[in-house]
């Protein structure tokens, strides 16, 4: 059995304010098991609790109830964060710092030292494309630059567990890709990563799993392929000018040349499909199960969940 | 420790980024060249002699009176310039995008605020030691006299500044802001604390309502005694004639506990 980097359980947070503590639920029972040594992404619409939920499992928030572990230990326990990092979003450092100054800050508050230290924060500079930039104050830094420099902060303990809150804000499209190989690469050394972002398409390109959290609820969570699949949509190729009519007599919809769509209620009536096809002598090239983007898959799970709340 | 040293040491490079304490050490070293130049064009020998037929006693305290002229001032100019910048550190400390990249550290949140606390304390500390310092040496060498008890005045104004400045921590976490903290340390330096003493020492006896005489006495001992420590005491150690009423320290070292434990208890239990 995986160990799992995370364990979340029952968790829920209330947040009350003004004289009439008005509340807001920003997570709500919420059960989470992340494995170690894998990306983990989590989606939802602005003000879904993504950001409560990764500033609880950090000590920043407490949770109003249920529990949670980092690395096998409790989340009060702050030792536990040595072999942790964190990128907040919007981050901000002290302008009158250098780059290498920052490094240098963090990774003492992190219990790196040294000789060990130098040689971490050289590397890390390199690695985000700051080397050039280390002696400067991060005040003439750019946005992107900010963010490269936040990267390499949360990387300066070589954590375990990594938590990324929207790491390719205001970064350009080169950077992100950038960082996305950044990202794999440290999953490739075992590395646990939980990236917080509204880039649907980045977290599609480089997450193992994927949690969707809307209003403080976790509505959905497995791989990429298990949340984008449609269930018995394919598409059938045929060898060229094959059997076009006898498709269409049953009710299959060209969506290409020698390609078909056709909608099964189950795996049994679609092998009795091919079964037709095949004995009147067409030839199958390819059967392609069907798959949504996760951008539409995210789309059509918060419409979903609205129009439940509605009802 | 070794995270409050941490701490510690990023507040005092924050400091220097500022440009209000980079203000009192203007002022400082400003005091010292005008206090250098008037010492060393003066005859001020002669003078001494003429005025007071100076036994090596006299001059002594002539000598330690002239100095404490000069700190006292400065010295109140100096913690009114340190209230001010120090009560942002908190508020900054707090802000969006900076408190979660230090909770998100191993280090625990007393650790944090005393590491805040004892940074703009030892801000203060340096600032005061080189004005005191500075004039003691000047003043000293043109009298030829040299009375060490003087130096106790950079401890009695540090600790002064701690007590206000706990205070100051307190409001920042409450409020996140400086504003609160910084006008309440200012109302008790520059107001309450006068006016206390002042009640408690002399006009106690003319006011006939009980009421406001319980008052009275009851926030004389709740508040911080800034006007005694910065005066009488203040004087009295730096004469070498040590502290003949302890309780103007004790209830204000007290107001400095238990400010900090509070400041600990609401930052503990604050979500950000």
């Amino acid at each position: 059995m995986a160990m799992n980097s995370i364990e979340i359980r029952g968790l829920t947070k209330i947040y009350s304010s003004g004289i009439r503590k008005k509340t807001v639920q920003a997570l709500v029972d919420l059960t989470l098991l992340i494995e170690r040594g894998i990306i983990f992404g989590l989606l939802g619409p602005n003000g879904a609790g993504k950001t409560t939920l990764v500033k609880i499992l950090l000590g920043i928030t407490f949770p109003s109830a249920g529990d949670a572990k980092i690395l096998n230990e409790e989340i009060s326990n702050y030792h536990v964060k040595t072999k942790v990092g964190y990128l907040p979003e919007n981050h901000r450092y002290p302008p009158y710092l250098t780059g290498g100054e920052v490094l240098r800050f963090f990774g003492r508050l992190s219990g790196v030292s040294g000789i060990h230290l130098e040689k971490k924060i050289d590397e890390l500079l390199e690695l985000v494309k700051l080397s050039n930039w280390k002696k400067a104050k991060v005040k003439t830094y750019s946005k992107g630059m900010m963010q490269r420099l936040g990267l390499a902060q949360a990387l300066i303990n070589d954590p375990e567990l990594i938590f990324l809150d929207e790491p390719t804000d205001g970064v350009d499209p080169l950077g992100r890709k950038e960082i996305r190989e950044i990202l794999v690469e440290l999953k490739n050394k075992s590395k646990t990563i939980f990236l917080n972002s509204h880039l649907l398409s980045e977290v599609e390109l480089i997450s193992d799993r994927v949690g969707i959290l809307n209003k403080g609820r976790l509505i959905r969570e497995g791989t990429v392929t298990e949340l984008t699949e449609k269930k018995e949509e394919y598409v059938i190729k045929l060898e060229a000018g094959s059997g076009e009519d006898f498709l269409k007599a049953l009710n299959f919809s060209r969506v290409k040349e020698d390609s078909y769509f056709v909608r099964v209620s189950d795996t049994f009536e679609l092998n009795k499909l091919i079964d037709r096809i095949r004995t009147h002598g067409i030839v199958i090239k390819e059967i392609i199960k069907q798959k949504a983007s996760l951008e539409e898959m995210f789309i059509s799970l918060i419409t979903e969940a609205e129009k439940e709340e509605r009802k | 420790m070794r995270n409050v040293l941490l701490i510690i040491s990023y507040t005092l490079r924050e400091s220097f980024a500022r440009k209000v304490f980079i203000f009192f050490f203007g002022i400082s070293c400003f005091s010292l060249i005008i206090t250098g130049l008037i010492f060393g064009l003066a005859d001020t020998e002669s003078i001494l002699n003429s005025f007071f037929r100076s036994t090596e006693n006299l001059s002594g305290n002539i000598v330690m009176m002239i100095e404490f002229t000069i700190v006292s001032p400065l010295a109140s100019l100096g913690l009114l310039l340190s209230i001010f910048s120090a009560s942002s550190f908190i508020p900054v400390l707090l802000e969006k995008g900076n408190i979660d990249l230090f909770l998100s550290k191993p280090l625990s949140r007393p650790q944090l605020i005393l590491g805040k606390y004892f940074g703009g304390l030892l801000v203060v500390f340096i600032n005061i030691a080189f004005l005191v310092l500075g004039i003691w040496i000047i003043i000293s060498w043109k009298f030829s006299y040299w009375n060490p008890d003087f130096l106790w005045t950079i401890a009695t104004i540090t600790f002064t500044f701690a007590v206000l400045y706990s205070l100051i921590v307190f409001f920042g976490i409450i409020t996140r802001g400086s504003l609160l903290g910084m006008m309440t340390a200012y109302f008790i330096f520059i107001i309450l604390s006068p006016l206390l003493h002042a009640f408690v020492e002399q006009f106690s006896g003319f006011i006939k309502n009980g009421m406001i005489k319980k008052v009275a006495e009851i926030l004389y001992y709740i508040i911080p005694k800034t006007s005694e420590l910065m005066g009488k005491i203040n004087l009295d150690i730096a004469q070498g004639k040590g502290i003949a009423d302890f309780q103007p320290v004790i209830s204000s070292f007290l107001f400095l506990i238990l400010m900090l434990l509070f400041s600990i208890f609401l930052f503990q239990k604050k979500d950000f």
